[in-house]
């Protein structure tokens, strides 16, 4: 996806890519809109025009200058989904062939227009638009909070007189509330980004049919209590860069992949003498203490734990998957883990020696160390000795991959860790200079 | 980047695809350069490029700028490749920022070119189905006619109002809102 290039609209370039990837590419009209749009042109000549017009049916009537309208609709579709969407839905004046171009590209309406672009789908006797995108400017919120998921959705089928297709759905910005984040009447929504909302009051986000759920742009949750995540029928979760308390999952017997990024959370314990596993002796410690019934709670691992792929960052002082670690579960499908330096703080790798030996068909392991993503300087790829396996890991591992910038002493302490476990270095990635062993 | 690993991959890429443009000009390209076209990687797929892959469509001029974009993001692409799965991968796990900067710039320099050649870039990208040259050329359009009314818009682009008055007064009433 990094080709592409829409880059300084990053929202706008997300939902481009979703679309891409997961969506149906649902545009309909095509040649046949085309050639019924000609004939309407040829309808308002004589006779003779009609023929000529006709016969150069490949040739609709623009002029030969006017290279923007020329473009193929797909294209000319693809620039109006860059637009804002008044600006978009505006084209329709600009001559015959721009009319109804609007109505089948993707655009991203806010809540405000809904009611009147469906008037004027309604009006036109046409509905060919789809829900690509909710999306919602911060002074509209107020809309939001009244409004659930479900019935906004209803109001505009009844509006459209036909289903829309629900399946995929983005919510950007708003500040969401318990009935709205309700999905359980929406049987058809499959995927589902929330990304930038608030949701300082949702107790619960619940779905049946939700295949994939993306969390992401410091969404912030609610301080002194845990927001329960339901969706029992979940395959991909993405969890990035949440504020507030990290939510609670229930079970999820389908997922395949989660990726949990959490960064100074509420959950979060800054007592000196703590070992960030959630119990430090400081009663009053918000961060170990802070949600009433919590700590005999597994927050996430537990149904984290039948996927096959697993991206678990999060800052060394956060608490909850340590914590999780004292019920901690078999990963019995666990082939490919990444992990961060939250797994191995210096001088207590406990936490990585407890995951490792909780899955027990493991086979790749990467751990990015205090690095910013996968592309670091320094790169090193072991695998465990054949004929000295621990028992402590899974013996279906092949290969570990250590990804960090400098080689100092918390990585060597790692590598330490590693060879205790007969899984030897043996391949050395640097870029630039970078001191270190060999 | 000194590495042991990288010498079976460049191997691997290495295969040739020849591009034959309208005037006849050939240019030759790796695979991973070529396949960056949908439309050509169907081509590769089905075993229909021996020979040289004729393109009536598109003239040297502007095959030579499609061949030099996929070129740069051709490489970017292989990058990603290896740790990537279903969702979590670019998108989500910070990619090397400097590497998508120095793309992005690759990309605004790229994208200086007259309109004419603009608009023979989108017809090229969409005939061989380029996405990411797609979005990148229709989005420097889209660029230039945010915020403009319609018709500050014809005149930037000699676009002819074939509507009549009453049709286009209809067609405002129908979607006032957008006007407002």
């Amino acid at each position: 996806m990094r080709s592409d290039p829409t880059a300084g609209h990053p929202a706008r370039r997300r939902f481009t890519e979703g679309r891409a990837t997961s969506r149906p590419q649902q545009i309909p009209g095509g040649p046949s809109e085309a050639s019924l749009r000609r004939a309407a042109v040829a309808g308002d000549r004589t006779d003779g025009q009609r023929r000529k017009a006709l016969a150069a049916a490949a040739e609709p009537s623009i002029d030969p200058a006017d290279r923007l309208t020329a473009l193929p609709d797909d294209a000319r579709r693809r620039i109006l989904g860059f637009l804002p969407a008044q600006d978009a839905v505006r084209t329709c004046v600009l001559a015959r062939h721009w009319c109804h171009l609007w109505k089948s590209a993707s655009l991203a309406f806010c809540l405000a227009c809904a009611s009147a672009v469906m008037r004027s789908l309604q009006s036109a006797g046409r509905s060919s638009w789809n829900l690509w995108a909710v999306c919602c400017k911060p002074e509209e919120t107020r809309h939001w909070r009244r409004v659930s998921f479900f019935s906004m959705i209803r109001r505009w089928q009844r509006a459209l007189h036909e289903p829309l297709d629900l399946s995929c759905c983005d919510v950007q910005g708003p500040e969401l509330s318990d009935s709205f984040v309700d999905f359980c009447s929406c049987l058809a929504l499959e995927h589902l980004e929330i990304d930038h909302c608030l949701l300082p009051s949702v107790n619960r986000i619940s779905s049946q049919s939700l295949k994939s759920l993306s969390i992401i742009g410091c969404c912030s949750f609610g301080s002194t209590f845990r927001t329960q995540l339901h969706s029992p029928n979940l395959i991909l979760l993405r969890m990035e860069s949440i504020m507030g308390r990290v939510p609670i999952l229930e079970r999820m017997l389908s997922l395949v992949e989660a990726v949990v990024q959490i960064n100074s959370t509420n959950d979060t314990c800054e007592c000196e003498d703590g070992d960030y596993f959630g119990n430090c002796s400081f009663e009053e410690c918000d961060g170990c203490y802070g949600v009433a019934d919590d700590t005999d709670n597994c927050v996430l691992l537990q149904s984290l734990s039948q996927a096959k792929k697993l991206v678990l960052l999060a800052n060394i002082e956060m608490i909850i998957f340590r914590r999780d670690l004292k019920w901690c579960p078999i990963f019995s499908n666990l082939k490919n883990l990444v992990l961060n330096e939250y797994w191995c703080v210096p001088g207590d790798l406990s936490a990585l020696a407890c995951i490792l030996q909780h899955s027990p068909v493991l086979e790749k392991l990467t751990l990015q160390l205090f690095c910013k993503g996968p592309k670091s300087k320094v790169h090193i790829k072991g695998s465990p000795d054949p004929a000295k396996r621990s028992t402590a890991i899974s013996e279906h591992l092949k290969i570990v991959e250590v990804k960090c910038e400098v080689l100092d002493e918390k990585i060597q302490n790692v590598l330490e860790f590693l060879s205790k476990l007969n899984i030897y270095s043996y391949k050395f990635h640097f870029e630039g200079s970078v001191e270190g062993l060999e | 980047m000194a590495s042991a690993g990288s010498g079976d991959e460049k191997a691997a890429a290495a295969a040739m695809i020849t591009l034959i443009s309208s005037d006849n000009e050939k240019f030759e390209v790796t695979e991973a350069t070529a396949t960056l076209s949908q439309t050509i990687r169907h081509m590769i797929e089905d075993g229909c490029t021996d020979g040289g892959v004729p393109l009536p469509n598109v003239t040297s001029k502007i095959l030579a700028r499609v061949i030099e974009y996929c070129k740069k993001h051709a490489t970017a692409a292989a990058g990603e490749e290896g740790s990537s799965s279903s969702f979590s991968d670019a998108a989500f796990l910070e990619v090397d920022r400097a590497f998508l900067e120095e793309l992005e710039e690759f990309d605004d320099a790229f994208l200086e070119v007259d309109r004419a050649t603009l608009f023979d870039l989108i017809l090229a990208a969409n005939y061989l189905d380029i996405k990411g040259l797609l979005n990148l050329t229709c989005q420097k359009v889209a660029d230039s006619v945010k915020g403009k009314t319609p018709e500050q818009i014809r005149e930037m682009y000699n676009i002819v109002n074939d509507l009549t008055p009453e049709e286009e007064a209809e067609i405002r009433r129908e979607t006032q809102w957008a006007f407002e």
